[in-house]
C-alpha cells in the first residue's frame, strides 16, 4: 500500500511537472512579443535580452504607424470578419433550416454535394476565384474577400443538425396562428439557436480572421490590406524593424486573446462543434 | 355580462383547432413527416446555393479546365497589377490560354522543384503531426486526471495559442529563433549549448517551422482529444481496475480503442492541415535555405502568382488535392479497422 502511495506522488509530480512546463512553453512567446513591443529597438538587441516590459510601447506603435497605416488594417479586418461572420450565419441557418425542417425534392443530392466540398482544401479554389475577381472587376475589394466563403459548408452541416432539435409541434402551431414561413425561421428557429449560433460565430470569425494566402492575393493596395498581409509586408522589408513588428503582432494577438479568455466556453464549444463529432 | 354567440363560436373553434392539433402533433410525432411548403424550401436555401455554386462548385471544375491549358505569354493589355510590397505582379487577360492537354501534368513529372515541395511538405508532416498529436494526447490526458487541480487556468493557457492569428504568430517566432537576437538561442547559450542556425540551416529551418505549428495547434488538438477522453464511461477504468489493471493496462486497453474515433479525426484534420501549410514558411523562412522548406502550396503560390503560370499552377493544384484525398482514405482505412 505504502509503495502505491509512493508511486502515485511521483506520477502525481511528473503530471504537475509535465503540465506547468507545457504553460511555460505555451505563453513564453506571447509576453516576450509583448516584452519586445515595449523596449525601444536598441534595448531590445540588447544582451542579455530584457526579460521585463519596458514604457516604448506608444513610440513604436507611432512608429509602425507612421510607416504602415496599420490601425487602417485592424478596421479592414475587423469590418471583413464581421460582415463575412453575420452574411455566413445568415445563409447557413436559412439553409440549415431548410435541409432540417421542410421536404423538398433533391433534398438529400443537394446537401450531400455541398457537403462533399468540405474535403477539399480551400487553397484549391485561390487560382480559380483570382481569375473570378478579376473578370469581374471585383479584385481589391472587401466583397471579393467576403461573398467566396459566405456558402460555409461547415456552416451550413452544423445549422442542420441542431436546427434538426427543434420540435416540429412548436413550429406547427406558429403556423398555426398565422405566422409565415419566415416569421417561423426568424422568430422561433433562430432565437433557440443562440448557443450553435455562438460556436459557429466563432468558427467563421477566426476563418476569416486567420485568411492569409486568399487575400493576399486579391488585396492590392496597402489601405486594404487586412492584418495578416499587412504583417507580412513587415517581414519582408530591407531592414527589419523588430520592435515595429512586434507591436503589430501585439495588436494583432492581443484582442483575441481577450476573446477568447471572455468567450472561453463558446471558443471550446466552437472548435468541438467544427470538430464535426456526431 | 353574458356571452354573445360569436364569443362561444370562437371558443368552440379554438376547442376544435386544439383538438385537430393534438391530432397533428400525434400523427405528426408517429411518421416525422415534415411539411413540403411549395417554393418555401428554395427560398431559403437559395441564397446559400447561389453564393455555393458561383464561389465553391464552380471554381473547382475551372481549376480542372485550368488544368489542361497554358498562358501564352505575357502581352497583350494587361488585366491588372498587383502590388506585393516587395514585387509587381501583373496578370495578363486570360483570352491568352493555349491548350496543351496533359502537358502540364506531364511538366510537373519532371518539375523537380515541385517533387522537393512534396518531400519537405511530407517530412514536416511525417514528424510534426505525430510530435502534436503525441503531445495534445499527453496534455488531454495530464488534464484529465482527477488529481489535477487548477483544471480551467491550465487548459485556458495551453489554449491561448489558438487564438494567435497566423502571420503575428508566425513573425513572433520568426524573430524568437532569430540566430543572432533570438531569444531561444539567448537561452541555449545561457545553458551552454551554444547558439543554433535555426533558420539558415535546413535541417533546424524545418524543425522550427515543425516547432511552431505544434506551438500553435497542439492545445486546438487538446482540447478535441479531452472532450473525447470525457465521453469514454468511467465504469470501464472501475472495470479494469477490478480485474487488477495498472495504469498503462488502462491506458493501452480502454484509453485508446475508446478514443479511437476521436484520434484518428484529428490525426486526419492535422494531416491536411499540414499539407495545406504556407503562411509559417512563406513569413518564417520564405521556403529557404535553397528551397529545402518550402511546402506545396507555397510552391503552388510561387508557380501561379509570382512566375503567372496559372495554368501550370492549376494542375499542381490537382495533384496536390489528390495527394491529400489519398492521404485521407489510407488514414481512414487504417483507423476504421476495428
Amino acid at each position: 500500500m505504502r509503495e502505491e502511495q509512493r508511486q502515485n506522488a511521483v506520477w502525481m509530480f511528473l503530471t504537475y511537472t509535465f503540465v506547468l512546463v507545457m504553460v511555460l512553453v505555451m505563453l513564453v512567446p506571447l509576453y516576450w512579443m509583448v516584452v519586445a513591443a515595449t523596449l525601444p529597438q536598441s534595448e531590445f538587441l540588447q544582451f542579455p535580452p530584457r526579460l521585463f516590459p519596458g514604457t516604448a510601447f506608444f513610440e513604436n506603435f507611432g512608429a509602425l504607424q507612421g510607416r504602415i497605416n496599420f490601425l487602417q488594417s485592424v478596421g479592414n479586418s475587423v469590418i471583413i470578419a464581421v460582415v463575412y461572420t453575420v452574411l455566413s450565419l445568415l445563409l447557413c441557418s436559412m439553409a440549415g433550416f431548410a435541409f432540417a425542417k421542410y421536404e423538398f425534392k433533391y433534398k438529400e443530392k443537394i446537401f450531400y454535394t455541398i457537403l462533399a466540398t468540405l474535403v477539399l482544401p480551400i487553397q484549391l479554389l485561390v487560382i480559380p476565384l483570382f481569375l473570378l475577381m478579376a473578370q469581374m472587376g471585383w479584385t481589391n475589394t472587401f466583397l471579393a474577400i467576403i461573398l467566396p466563403w459566405a456558402a460555409n459548408p461547415i456552416g451550413i452541416f452544423l445549422m442542420r443538425q441542431n436546427m434538426k432539435s427543434i420540435p416540429d409541434a412548436l413550429l406547427e402551431s406558429a403556423r398555426m396562428d398565422g405566422a409565415s414561413e419566415f416569421q417561423i425561421f426568424y422568430r422561433i428557429a433562430l432565437p433557440t439557436m443562440r448557443s450553435s449560433l455562438a460556436a459557429l460565430a466563432i468558427i467563421l470569425f477566426l476563418f476569416q480572421w486567420d485568411l492569409f494566402l486568399y487575400p493576399l492575393v486579391i488585396l492590392e493596395t496597402p489601405d486594404m490590406y487586412t492584418i495578416p498581409v499587412a504583417l507580412a509586408q513587415l517581414t519582408g522589408a530591407q531592414r527589419i524593424y523588430y520592435d515595429q513588428i512586434m507591436v503589430a503582432a501585439s495588436l494583432a494577438i492581443l484582442p483575441m486573446i481577450l476573446l477568447f479568455l471572455v468567450l472561453q466556453k463558446q471558443f471550446v464549444s466552437g472548435i468541438l462543434a467544427g470538430s464535426l463529432k456526431e | 355580462m353574458s356571452l354573445s354567440d360569436n364569443t362561444i363560436g370562437e371558443t368552440v373553434r379554438i376547442r376544435k383547432r386544439q383538438l385537430w392539433d393534438r391530432f397533428r402533433y400525434a400523427r405528426q410525432d408517429l411518421t416525422e413527416a415534415l411539411p413540403q411548403i411549395p417554393g418555401v424550401a428554395y427560398a431559403f436555401i437559395s441564397p446559400f446555393f447561389i453564393l455555393f455554386s458561383v464561389f465553391l462548385a464552380f471554381p473547382v471544375f475551372y481549376t480542372l479546365y485550368l488544368s489542361f491549358f497554358e498562358y501564352q505569354g505575357i502581352g497583350q493589355g494587361a488585366l491588372i497589377w498587383i502590388d506585393l510590397g516587395i514585387f509587381w505582379i501583373e496578370i495578363p487577360q486570360i483570352t491568352n490560354l493555349e491548350f496543351v492537354g496533359l502537358g502540364n501534368y506531364a511538366r510537373l513529372i519532371s518539375d523537380s522543384l515541385f517533387w522537393q515541395s512534396v518531400a519537405n511538405t511530407t517530412y514536416i508532416l511525417v514528424i510534426q503531426v505525430p510530435l502534436m498529436i503525441g503531445l495534445a494526447l499527453a496534455l488531454a490526458l495530464a488534464l484529465n486526471a482527477s488529481f489535477l487541480r487548477f483544471k480551467g487556468i491550465f487548459r485556458t493557457a495551453i489554449a491561448l495559442p489558438v487564438s494567435a492569428n497566423i502571420v503575428a504568430y508566425s513573425t513572433v517566432f520568426l524573430l524568437l529563433f532569430n540566430e543572432q537576437m533570438g531569444f531561444i538561442n539567448y537561452l541555449l547559450t545561457g545553458i551552454g549549448v551554444g547558439s543554433i542556425p535555426w533558420l539558415t540551416d535546413p535541417f533546424w529551418a524545418r524543425n522550427t517551422i515543425i516547432a511552431a505549428v505544434t506551438w500553435r495547434w497542439a492545445g486546438y488538438n487538446m482540447i478535441i482529444l479531452l472532450a473525447g477522453l470525457q465521453n469514454i464511461p468511467q465504469q470501464l477504468y472501475e472495470a479494469a481496475e477490478i480485474d487488477g489493471a495498472n495504469r498503462w493496462h488502462k491506458f493501452r486497453y480502454v484509453t485508446v480503442p475508446q478514443l479511437r474515433p476521436v484520434l484518428l479525426f484529428v490525426v486526419i484534420l492535422s494531416t491536411i492541415g499540414t499539407f495545406k501549410l504556407f503562411a509559417e514558411p512563406y513569413v518564417i523562412t520564405g521556403g529557404g535555405p535553397t528551397n529545402t522548406t518550402i511546402t506545396i502550396v507555397q510552391y503552388i503560390y510561387r508557380q501561379a502568382f509570382v512566375n503567372i503560370n496559372l495554368g501550370y499552377a492549376s494542375a499542381l493544384t490537382v495533384v496536390f488535392v489528390t495527394i491529400v484525398s489519398i492521404f485521407s482514405i489510407i488514414q481512414i482505412k487504417l483507423g476504421g479497422e476495428n
